[in-house]
């Protein structure tokens, strides 16, 4: 990506979490006036379905604090436990890069966790055929199992990879952020079991929730993914590169472990 | 700054669609284009170009019948598809499609059974099975008016309208696949749809009829007008790509560049197109070569059905927010090969049933080379 669009896109994306927030924020209204038309991105273009379930009052989020995350993958274990996610699929994985500089050689790497980003004009909710996958009234974005024919449309519809269809049941899954943990006074297996504390659930609405006291000190950060997608992601990143905020410009180095016989190992490995 | 970035483990997706969905776009393509072909002769009353309509009539009632089955096999649930009717959802494509096809399937059909009915109560007036058999399909000796046929063409031409709009809008509108979400793709659609059934149309007319001229002549030039078209369309989304931004070229040019399976397939691709539209016109020019019109059928069905492919599974393996592309094997199981086999076979199954029963051909004067 050439270096004009790129910061095009990072100012883009910084304007982007401003928006998400205007109804609540003290902090919106200085950029957005700024903002460069999104042309068909438009969140407002997308029809949404109304919303159904969940507490009206409250407006989950997440802030991923990068600067704590050490790609430890624990919070991709515990989601594995927690949601009987099959194995291969993922409901959240952390993103490892190597980055190398290429006039001095030094390496460093950049950890970029991924989950659904519950986004607030969700592509993947009005593709649906069946009304199966829907946004309750607290944003979270979840899937009725029973209802859901696995046509796979919702994930074509997601940007961010964020959907797989479950081998077990057949139909969609994702991220809920663990909405059964939520309901219950819980927080998710992912923000539970991280190691530095790198994930930070909350309701967005209530102004002295961590989540919305984080935004507030960091508003000028804070980043998102895709934001030209206009999807309005509500997962915001602290300690963001803009180099990742779409599709990075990157190499794959390893996809999966075969052993010399050309058998599948690691964790696709057979028998599953 | 410059730097090199490796993505150190790649998480590989499973694909969401699979080749299902293609033959189901192949056959639908293939049966909306062959009823347009039947309009001149069975709708307009052109004699010239009734052989033509005739042929088309059974490609398009074939296709009609199998489509929706490979459809239904692409849902990881088919037997929650009544949740379709249940559920019904007019702002996503897929549920006004899941409306629109019943209602399309019906009308094809009974188009076809006016068309075909005088021959079947002919057939009827017979001895044995056969001709009871007829009786009971034509529903009687009373005759049908003219109008009736005519109605039941339109009705499903006006529904075919709505079946290329929907296949090509279900698709066109995923923003989150770039080399999906541009306008062209549902035109295109309905010129490679045109192009395959012409093809198919030419082998027919090859194996089934006697190879009669002027369908060959008819079908060769749908198939280089629909080769014209086809480049137009491709240099307007190319142009959009040079002139302005468009994320599907930009996409595009850089999985080609980036994905040696991608190179060979667009250089494939390429070749593919250039040959057809040349040996069309060739065969066009050429009297003597006309018999062998079928083998410009052969081509274009292998460039219409590979459209589809590349656009349906190729795109899937573009990897949209991480790096690289996934790699897809074709699998040997009913996902995959057996897919696409098991639709073939049961459109050849359909289609020998109709032959067998159906004295299709009747009044076909046929002129042989
Ligand atoms: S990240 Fe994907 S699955 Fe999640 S709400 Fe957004 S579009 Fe839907
Ligand atoms: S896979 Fe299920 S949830 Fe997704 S669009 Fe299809 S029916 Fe809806
Ligand atoms: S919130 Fe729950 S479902 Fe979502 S990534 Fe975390 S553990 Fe997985």
């Amino acid at each position: 990506m050439d270096t004009m669009r790129r910061a095009l896109l990072g100012q883009m994306t910084k304007l982007t979490v401003g928006a998400a927030l205007v109804p609540l924020s003290s902090i919106a209204s200085a950029g957005i006036n700024d903002q460069p038309p999104r042309r068909e991105g438009d969140p407002a273009k997308r029809y949404q379905p109304p919303r159904r379930e969940g507490d009206p009052a409250k407006r989950y989020a997440m802030l991923i604090d990068l600067r704590a995350c050490i790609g430890c993958q624990a919070c991709t274990v515990s989601c594995h436990i927690e949601n009987e996610v099959p194995l291969g699929s993922f409901r959240t994985i952390v993103s490892q890069y190597e980055v190398e500089h290429e006039d001095s050689g030094d390496i460093a790497t950049f950890m970029l966790p991924r989950l659904c980003n519950h986004c607030d004009s969700p592509p993947c909710v009005p593709v649906c055929p069946v009304q199966a996958t829907f946004q309750r009234e607290d944003g979270i974005v979840v899937v009725d199992n029973d209802v859901c024919v696995g046509c796979g449309y919702c994930v074509q519809a997601c940007p961010y990879d964020a959907r797989f269809i479950n081998e077990h049941t057949q139909t969609a899954d994702k991220c809920t952020f663990c909405a059964h943990r939520l309901d219950v006074g819980l927080l998710p297996a992912c923000v539970e079991s991280c190691v530095g504390g790198a994930r930070i659930i909350g309701d967005i609405r209530d102004p002295n929730s961590q989540i919305s006291q984080m935004i507030d000190e960091h508003s000028k950060e804070l980043m998102v993914l895709k934001p030209e997608q206009g999807t309005s992601p509500h997962v915001f990143y602290l300690g963001m590169d803009d180099r990742f905020i779409s599709r990075p410009d990157a190499k794959p180095a390893l996809w999966d472990v075969r052993d010399p016989q050309g058998e599948e190992m690691g964790y696709e490995f057979h028998g599953h | 700054m410059n730097s090199m970035v490796i993505e150190v483990l790649t998480p590989r997706y499973a694909m969401a669609w699979y080749p299902w969905a293609v033959q189901y776009f192949f056959m639908i393509a293939i049966s909306y284009s062959a009823l347009m072909l039947t309009v001149p002769g069975l709708l307009l009353g052109k004699q010239r170009f009734l052989p033509l309509a005739k042929i088309a009539l059974l490609v398009s009632v074939s296709c009609t019948l199998v489509g929706p089955v490979a459809l239904l096999a692409d849902l990881h649930q088919p037997l929650r598809f009544w949740h379709f009717y249940t559920n019904i959802t007019p702002w996503s494509w897929m549920s006004i499609g899941s409306l629109l096809l019943p209602l399309y399937l019906m009308l094809v059909v009974a188009y076809a059974w006016l068309a075909w009915r005088p021959a079947m109560q002919e057939q009827a007036q017979g001895e044995g099975w056969m001709a009871r058999l007829s009786g009971w399909i034509a529903l009687g000796q009373w005759h049908a008016p003219r109008w009736l046929l005519v109605l039941a063409g339109l009705g499903a031409l006006v529904f075919s309208f709505g079946i290329m709009l929907y296949t090509g809008a279900e698709v066109a509108v995923l923003q989150s696949r770039p080399l999906w979400h541009t306008e062209w793709l549902p035109v295109m659609f309905v010129i490679t749809g045109l192009i395959a059934a012409a093809g198919l149309v030419l082998l027919l007319n090859r194996l089934m009829t006697g190879n009669d001229e002027d369908v060959n002549r008819q079908g060769l030039t749908v198939i280089f007008v629909g080769m014209i078209l086809a480049a137009v369309v491709a240099a307007l989304w190319l142009a959009e790509g040079i002139t302005g931004y468009s994320p599907s070229v930009q996409q595009a040019f850089a999985s080609i560049k980036n994905s040696p399976q991608w190179t060979a397939a667009a250089v494939w691709g390429l070749l593919a197109g250039i040959a057809l539209a040349l040996s069309a016109a060739v065969v066009l020019k050429k009297q003597v070569w006309l018999g062998g019109a079928w083998l410009v059928g052969l081509l274009a069905l292998h460039v219409g059905w590979t459209f589809r492919w590349m656009v349906l599974m190729e795109v899937q393996t573009v990897a949209k927010n991480t790096a690289g592309y996934y790699q897809y094997a074709l699998e040997a199981g009913s996902y995959g090969f057996m897919g696409i086999i098991g639709t073939f076979g049961l459109w050849l199954a359909v289609l020998l049933i109709i032959d067998i029963l159906v004295p299709w051909k009747k009044g076909m004067q046929v002129r042989a080379h």
